[in-house]
């Protein structure tokens, strides 16, 4: 249970623990019996080869699947624990855990200006959404965010028609303005230029502190870029977390990402370039 | 910007409104013969095919707007038929064929005295009512057992095809008290209102331009709001409006009681206009044929249903004259055209057109662009 | 009264009605001709019948006797000519022939069976022979009796049951008789039953009371009135507590918990035929909807064409062979294969023309097809007419098969055989062959599939052949145990597309699950609530069951987010 690098972070108090999660798919076990701790504010990568879990272990956090065994608890400021595999997506949401996915998922036939407007923190109920009218704060909000994402210049274009890497820029910006506790963001690089994903880099690290973040992420550079804390998944639990560097130079590490042949090859996959 | 485009919206909204009004107007007091002279018979028509202009927009909400491909639209409008034909089953009073107090298929039946569901309906009043709650509540239900289980896409079609199945095989049988496949027929008056008579029809008439211009401006106000928003933005991606914290079964049953309501008004308009009501009214083909609707006109546009349900059935009236036996095979083929070529409908057209235009006169005068 | 004393006998044995009798006598009498008959068979019964009636009145009683070692029907047909004055002697050339007057006018020789023609002037000279009334007395048994020695087993248990229930006394001694020279055990079981019924009604207390633990032995449905009728008349005279009225109750209760066995076997078995059907059809719709996306609503109407090729066919047969031929009865043979070619040939042509522009846009081809299905029932209108067809079945067919007293007709069991043989080919096909390599392998990934080399465009067209195909064959099977008409293919689609959702779409194994669960469950449902409400149901069943598994039997989990 115990986690072997958590003296680092034992001060500060922890915002989401997942203890013992299981979840198996037609006897295939996709996660077995994981134990994830995240700190409040803390900035964590998560990382491991096709198949290890990564995306079946956001589907648990994120209420889209239910695990077959085990916690995850999300702490709240108020020091209520909420058990969150009990709760729907968007009861999950409500509590402040935004998700990205892995191909971008916007409303492609709403403007740009629109898809953030439908993400704001306000009530979500009918009535609500019936009787809402934009206030000026809504707006400086939203003008805000489109500055952090740089669509500022295209509020009135049509979701649909921006570029990859604007798309995903758009979802992460649909994320912000709900001001969420903990974002969960599955390959922000993804089909980004590099000019982008520097960027992107830049942008998770500036919300570090303010929000606390699961970053999954193939793209080496990038990781070196953002890393902080590492986690390696592989065949559904956890094999290895620390630092980028520790992580990196894990001999179980290497032989995960390059199976048998590993011990031949002098190239070490984790390293980049 | 927009506020021109509001503008020029509810001008022509009120040219249409203006325009239709003529019909009862020159029936009224227009020529016996000519041109401008409009027959009741022709008043009651273009009636009907207002109510399913109001049908087709209230299928509109929910594959138009919301992504979900309903088959039980028909089911829902026969429901407020039947609601507001038991009322006018019960105004016929002892002028029936067995001059009983009873309908004359209960005093067929062997019915001693009347059921207990229909007593109500002596009341217009109820049955006005029943003709929005019971397609609603049967839209609640089945709606909240669907969207529950996360049924969506083809299968939500099938299930809905399938509940339209179930209901008109019930309605079809004798003992379920509705008449059977007969339905019903023969009604005398509405309201104390002679239903042979034109100013009834007239009245009738009005009664659905009435209903027609508020279901488009409760559209206009839905599309407009968040509400509309968020119901578009299920239609594109579900999952992000989950994962954003709406609750879109909430929001899908919300709309989809909203849009059975509409159609069960609809209903209670047609059947006085059409003179009856029977269990082919809701056989799921003609669930399909809403949707056929909906797709000439142009899915996802606020005039597309109601320019695609008039002229659909004005061309099944022409057709079923002209060529009785080829109207199903005209209609499914231009089914089969409209889906693989013109997925936009007839509005889809106009608009490509108009952008041809402009694309053409902005090249034509290079230095205005 | 046929089904009736068809249930009556533990066991089993061929049974088949009056017009298959006619298909396949010549193959039955061959087989089943009991020896003893056959060897007093050496001289006809027509030519033994025609020396009857010719024969002086002390002489007649020698031919009686002999007669009645015969069951052949033709005597009883004879007897019945005589008895009405049909029956002529006509003299020519020093011969004495006997003639019958058949339909008013026209002449059968009764010694040959031969058709003969008479001239005005022959007719005239003919001289009407009436049997005497000493005769007709003793032919009456003979007569009465002619059915316990038919070549037919089936028409000897039939006549064995009706003289059972008429509990006349007079047949308790052929009954006997027969019994001991019974070959067949279906036949002595039907005896034996007839005799406890006959003596329940004629014998005396012991042999009462032997006869109703018979009955109860042998769960005796048909005897169920009469044992009734003895418990009766015992309670009334001796009280309901003595030997024989506990024998009756005990009999009654194990005849009436036979009966509702029976009865739950029957919608079990019927259950399954219908969820065969709903499995041929539903199995194209569950190949093509898995492998392509494309939700077929002309499913239906591929059914169609499947019962009108049948139909086709069998017209044909009909003009080339006539219908009471031996070619006829292979007509449903050519045409289940023909049928299937024909309907995959129009789903390729559909395929090509329009599904392909619809892969992996269901809602789309939904509406499309529907189009399509309309332009096709229309089209059958046109080609066929409005009204449904006539579809005969085969004589082979025709009837029933009778298990421990349990009917199944032998077109329900083809149409079970039919969709094992389906299963079976499909599984074959998807499992042994390139074709079914290349089919799996786009369907679980399309892109990556062709990709690899394999001509996707092709396997889409082959396996939406191939679901059409399946369809026609189901319209086949459905032209022998319902009717062919326009609309056939309808009553089935939306039970076919339930199945579909139920068994996880493109998922086989749970098509043919949920189409036999579905199958099942109406029929079981259908004797308590009828048939609509049933089917209302099965609906809310099924509604109840995705709540608890929304994504079928065997739900594929896919790890893209808009699915």
């Amino acid at each position: 249970m115990s986690d072997p690098n958590a003296p680092l972070y034992r001060d500060t108090s922890l915002i989401l623990s997942a203890s013992g999660v299981t979840k198996s798919f037609d006897g295939f076990k996709a996660i077995d019996d994981l134990n994830f701790y995240l700190e409040e504010g803390e900035l964590r990568t998560v990382i491991g080869p096709n198949g290890a879990g990564k995306s079946t272990f956001m589907d648990i956090l994120t209420g889209r699947t239910r695990p077959d065994k085990g916690t995850v608890v999300l702490h709240e400021k108020d020091g209520h624990d909420r058990d969150l595999t009990k709760l729907r997506e968007f009861e999950i949401n409500r509590l402040g855990l935004g998700r990205k996915f892995q191909t971008p998922s916007i409303y492609k036939s709403h403007t740009v200006y629109d898809n953030l407007v439908l993400s704001l923190d306000h009530p979500r109920g009918i009535l609500a959404a019936l009787c809402y009218r934009e206030s000026p704060a809504d707006r400086d909000r939203i003008m805000g965010v489109l500055q952090t994402i740089r669509l500022q210049d295209r509020l009135q274009a049509l979701a649909g028609s921006l570029s990859h890497g604007q798309k995903q820029w758009l979802e992460i910006g649909m994320l912000l303005v709900q001001n969420p506790r903990i974002l969960l963001i599955d390959e922000p690089a993804a089909g980004m230029s590099d000019e982008e994903t520097e960027r992107t880099g830049e942008l998770l690290l500036s919300l570090e502190k303010k929000h606390s973040l699961i970053v999954i992420e193939h793209d080496m550079e990038f990781i070196r870029q953002i890393a902080r804390k590492v986690t390696v998944l592989h065949q559904g639990h956890v094999l290895k977390d620390g630092s980028f560097e520790h992580v990196k130079n894990d001999p179980r590490v290497i032989e995960v990402y390059l199976g048998r042949q590993g011990k031949q090859n002098t190239t070490n996959p984790l390293s980049e370039k | 910007m927009l506020k021109r485009d509001n503008h020029t919206e509810f001008l022509i909204l009120a040219v249409v409104t203006s325009l239709l009004m003529l019909v009862p107007l020159l029936n009224a007091i227009g020529p016996a013969e000519g041109f401008l002279s409009v027959s009741a018979f022709q008043v009651s028509l273009y009636g009907k095919y207002l109510t399913y202009a109001v049908l087709a927009m209230s299928l509109n909400l929910l594959w138009g707007y919301t992504g979900l491909l309903c088959l039980c639209q028909s089911l829902f409008f026969a429901l407020g038929a039947y609601m507001m034909g038991m009322y006018l089953m019960l105004m016929i009073g002892e002028r029936g064929a067995y001059q009983s107090v009873l309908p004359d298929f209960m005093v067929f039946l062997g019915y001693q005295e009347l059921p207990l569901h229909w007593k109500p309906f002596y009341s217009f009043w109820f049955a006005a009512g029943a003709v929005l709650w019971v397609p609603g509540l049967l839209a609640l239900i089945f709606g909240f057992l669907a969207f529950r289980s996360r049924i969506k896409g083809v299968y939500f079609s099938i299930l809905t095809q399938a509940l339209t199945y179930a209901a008109c095989l019930m309605f079809f049988r004798n003992d379920f008290t509705f008449g059977g496949n007969n339905g019903f027929t023969d009604f005398k008056d509405i309201l104390g209102c002679d239903l042979n008579a034109d100013a009834t029809n007239r009245g009738l008439f009005t009664a659905t331009v009435t209903l027609l211009v508020l279901t488009y401006l409760s559209t206009t106000f839905l599309l407009k709001s968040k509400f509309g928003k968020i119901q578009q933005a299920i239609r594109d991606s579900e999952n992000r409006v989950r994962f954003s914290g709406y609750s879109t079964t909430s929001y899908k049953l919300a709309i989809f009681v909203f849009s059975a309501m509409l159609a069960g008004a609809a209903g209670a308009l047609y059947v006085p206009q059409v003179g009856g009501v029977n269990p082919s009214a809701m056989e799921a083909a003609k669930s399909l044929e809403v949707v056929v609707w909906v797709a000439v006109g142009g899915r996802g546009t606020k005039w597309g249903p109601i320019i695609g349900a008039v002229l659909v059935n004005f061309l099944k009236s022409f057709t079923t004259q002209a060529f009785p036996d080829y109207w199903l095979i005209i209609m499914g083929g231009l089914f089969v055209v409209v889906v693989l070529f013109f997925p936009d409908g007839v509005t889809g057209l106009y608009r490509d057109a108009k952008a041809a235009l402009n694309k053409r006169r902005a090249a034509a005068s290079p230095e205005s662009a | 009264m046929r089904t009736e004393t068809a249930n009556k006998h533990p066991v089993l044995f061929l049974k088949t009605t009056r017009r298959a009798w006619y298909g396949c006598s010549a193959v039955l009498c061959l087989a089943l001709l009991p020896a003893l008959l056959a060897a007093q068979e050496e001289r006809g019964a027509r030519e033994v019948f025609a020396d009857l009636i010719l024969a002086q009145a002390g002489e007649q009683a020698i031919w009686v006797e002999t007669l009645s070692g015969y069951g052949d029907p033709i005597i009883s047909e004879v007897y019945a000519a005589w008895r009405a004055g049909g029956i002529y002697a006509f003299e020519s050339d020093g011969n004495t022939r006997v003639l019958m007057q058949v339909n008013g006018d026209g002449w059968v020789a009764v010694r040959t069976g031969e058709a003969v023609q008479l001239s005005e002037a022959a007719i005239a000279k003919l001289s009407k022979i009436r049997p005497s009334r000493k005769l007709r007395k003793s032919m009456k048994g003979l007569i009465d009796t002619l059915g316990l020695k038919a070549p037919d087993p089936a028409t000897r248990i039939d006549s064995a049951i009706k003289m059972g229930r008429s509990q006349k006394s007079e047949f308790i001694e052929p009954l006997r008789k027969r019994l001991e020279a019974e070959p067949e055990e279906q036949v002595q079981a039907a005896l034996r039953e007839a005799l406890a019924i006959s003596l329940l009604a004629n014998g005396d207390d012991a042999e009462v009371l032997l006869a109703v633990t018979d009955l109860e032995e042998m769960q005796s449905i048909p005897a169920k009135d009469f044992i009734e009728k003895v418990l009766a008349a015992e309670t009334a005279g001796k009280g309901a507590t003595t030997e024989l009225a506990v024998a009756c109750q005990s009999a009654l209760k194990s005849i009436e918990s036979h009966m509702k066995t029976l009865e739950f076997y029957g919608s079990f078995f019927r259950g399954f035929s219908t969820g065969s059907v709903l499995l041929i059809v539903s199995f194209g719709l569950a190949i093509t909807f898995g492998l392509m996306g494309v939700i077929n609503m002309a499913h239906g109407e591929f059914v169609a064409i499947g019962g009108y090729v049948t139909f086709m066919v069998q017209r044909a047969f009909i003009d080339v062979w006539g219908i009471g031929s031996t070619a006829f009865e292979w007509y449903f043979i050519v045409a289940l294969p023909l049928s299937f070619v024909v309907a995959a040939l129009l789903g390729l042509l559909l395929e090509k023309s329009v599904i392909r522009f619809l892969y992996r846009r269901p809602l789309e081809s939904l509406l499309c097809t529907w189009g399509i299905s309309m332009v096709m029932q229309q089209a059958f209108r046109l080609i066929f007419g409005a009204a449904n067809v006539q579809v005969n079945n085969p004589g082979w067919l025709m009837g029933n098969l009778n298990y421990a007293g349990f009917n199944m007709s032998f077109t329900r069991l083809f149409v079970l055989l039919l969709a094992l043989v389906v299963v079976f080919l499909t599984w074959l096909l998807l499992r042994k062959t390139n074709l079914g390599l290349h089919i799996r392998a786009v369907m679980q990934n399309r892109d990556m599939a062709s990709g690899l080399g394999i001509p996707v465009a092709r396997v889409n067209s082959m396996t939406f052949a191939l679901g059409c195909g399946l369809a026609a064959l189901g319209g086949a099977a459905l032209s022998q145990i319902g009717n062919v008409g326009p609309l056939m293919g309808q009553a089935y689609i939306v039970d076919s597309f339930m199945v579909v959702v139920i068994g996880s779409v493109g998922n086989l194994l749970g098509a043919g699950l949920s189409a036999m669960g579905i199958g099942l469950v109406d029929q079981l449902l259908q004797p308590s609530l009828g048939p609509v409400m049933g089917k209302i149901t099965v609906f809310l069943i099924i509604i109840l069951f995705l709540q608890w598994r929304p994504g079928g039997i065997f739900p594929t989990r896919s790890r893209s987010l808009e699915d």
